[in-house]
């Protein structure tokens, strides 16, 4: 044993490998942290069971895959096949549970005014029940699948190899990223969001219906948590009833990072965690990336206690 | 009568603060409803918009009883509040603030009609469409929840506390705007602290005091009525 070893060489000889593939790593939490801002935005409620939801999107990815016969590293059509059918199927399935969650047990809480604690443990005690349900139906072990996408370099910058799955990864969130923001910012329906996340009782005497907007920010929550679950399948090709919980966390964590609540904060907080973890594990092991990413939690809210861009939803100008 | 609040009792866990309370307003007029801080005012106008449940009695609008109509539906049907406090969206544009008062219209020329319409009325708006709300004087957030609140095209306007907090000129603007507003043809339930300026502009005006409604009248009527001039006019 030599205690905590610090190789910095492994670090700054390929800086810009690691720090692409942080980016990558942090596109998944940032996809993530999005369901629980966009629930903490609204409803100012910290939604546990969200990692669930990220979990059985994954499920629904193995058994889509499953049902379609997916082997490893399959024809460039096939290939797309699998990754649309999987996006629609965790998207669709990932969307239904998260709005279902919200049906049943905090609609119900809302209409009774139950205090902030209620939310909090029924949010807790969801994704237990969820997680639990899972490790009984599915087996408490590690679940692989197909390597759909054979890892390969798809361009050098210098000493930088970007993997395909990498570019995927990354732009994928990218897209969806841009989509949610022109959705909240630009449209009629996301104007009602941000009225609901601003001053509630003002945006019922404007005509929004709030029962409909907490499901729609619920929904796409889900569907953005299905998208990752998909990312999350192809990066690393298993998973597992308790996945959500550290990645959960994380994400969490990167919304918190970020500033909760802030769509763009989210995206950063996730970004910025996937980089600040793969530093960590090269500088010493992968043993410490989980502390390296809440050292940094813990930092940036001793500084910055509303998070890195610190506005909430509604308040977050364009 | 365009609104017809018929006995309505309504309470905030076991008090009650509104003991039985009948209020109507004919189309076109502009009715006010005075009376201290505390008196129920604020509490009558959000069970007509819908915020609050009421316990007991009815409401009724346009022949039809909404009583237990959630408050977003209310709006479709014609009426929309201008809230006490004026709740601006901070993080909203101007023009973004008076798109929300459209939010349940789909018809595009009557939209901009109505946009014309406000920045008509109030071209201080006109000139800061693109600032956000959260940075406006108190005045101006004041002007843009009336005008928001006259992008529903409401056939019943709801305004409360239009003159709180703001400077004498202004809140002569605001009551100025205010008829003018009634004169287009918009119906007015009007509650306001600043008796003076309330009953020279209303029609009829209710007195309310702890819940209860204590005299009811012409607003020239109460205007000249030695209780009221006591108790709410400040005059000795």
């Amino acid at each position: 044993m030599k205690g905590i070893f610090v190789d910095f060489d492994a670090l700054f000889g390929h800086l810009g490998q690691h720090t692409v593939d942080g980016l990558s790593k942090g596109s998944i939490y940032a996809l993530v942290a999005l369901g629980y801002t966009l629930v903490y935005g609204v409803l100012r409620l910290i939604n546990f069971a969200h990692s669930e939801v990220f979990m059985i999107g994954t499920f629904t990815v193995v058994g889509t895959w499953s049902v379609l016969g997916a082997t490893d590293s399959p024809a460039i059509g096939t290939v797309i096949l699998l990754l649309l059918a999987g996006l629609v199927a965790a998207a669709a399935v990932s969307g239904a549970t998260a709005v279902a969650v919200e049906r049943v047990a905090y609609r119900r809480l809302r209409r009774m005014n139950a205090p902030p604690l209620i939310f909090l443990i029924t949010a807790i005690g969801l994704s237990l029940v969820l997680s639990e349900a899972f490790g009984i139906w599915q087996g408490r072990l590690v679940k692989g699948m197909p390597t759909v996408i054979e890892r390969s370099v798809l361009f050098t910058i210098g000493n930088t190899e970007v993997t395909n799955v990498q570019v995927i990864t990354v732009l994928a969130a990218l897209i969806m990223m841009f989509g949610l923001d022109v959705f909240i910012n630009r449209t009629r329906y996301g104007r009602g969001v941000r009225a609901v996340a601003q001053d509630p009782d003002t945006a019922a005497l404007m005509g929004v219906n709030k029962d409909r907007v907490i499901a729609l920010i619920f929904l796409l929550g889900g569907l953005l948590a299905g998208a990752a679950a998909l990312l999350y399948c192809v990066r690393y090709g298993n998973t597992r009833f308790n996945v959500g919980f550290v990645l959960g966390l994380k994400a969490f964590t990167a919304a918190v990072l970020g500033g909760i609540g802030n769509l763009r904060g989210a995206l950063l907080g996730g970004l910025l965690l996937g980089v600040v973890e793969v530093y960590a594990a090269t500088l010493t092991s992968s043993a410490w990336e989980d502390v390296a990413a809440f050292v940094v939690l813990v930092v940036v809210l001793l500084f910055r206690p509303t998070g890195l861009l610190g506005e909430s939803l509604g308040r977050a100008r364009a | 009568m365009l609104l017809e609040i018929d006995n309505l009792t309504l309470r905030y866990g076991r008090i009650e603060a509104l003991h039985g309370i009948s209020i109507t307003v004919g189309e076109g007029e502009i009715v006010a409803l005075i009376g201290a801080n505390g008196a129920g005012k604020t509490t009558t106008m959000r069970a007509v918009s819908g915020l609050r449940p009421v316990a007991t009695g009815t409401v009724r609008f346009a022949g039809e009883d909404i009583t237990n109509l959630r408050a977003d539906l209310r709006v479709i049907r014609g009426i929309c509040q201008s809230p006490e406090g004026r709740g601006i969206f901070p993080g909203m544009t101007v023009l973004e603030n008076l798109d929300m008062g459209a939010y349940t219209r789909r018809d595009t020329a009557g939209i901009a009609a109505d946009l014309d319409r406000v920045f008509g009325l109030f071209p201080r708006l006109a000139e800061r469409r693109k600032q956000a709300g959260g940075t406006l004087s108190g005045g101006e957030q004041q002007m843009l929840a009336v005008g928001r609140a006259l992008m529903a095209r409401p056939k019943l306007l709801l305004l409360d506390e239009p003159s709180m907090g703001l400077a004498p000129m202004v809140i002569q603007q605001i009551f100025e705007i205010i008829t003018e507003i009634n004169q287009q043809g918009t119906t007015i339930l009007l509650v306001e602290q600043n008796a003076q300026q309330a009953l020279s502009r209303a029609h009829r005006a209710y007195v309310l005091e702890t819940g209860k409604i204590v005299q009811e009248g012409t607003g020239q009527e109460l205007l000249t009525d030695s209780r009221v001039r006591d108790a709410y006019l400040g005059v000795a």
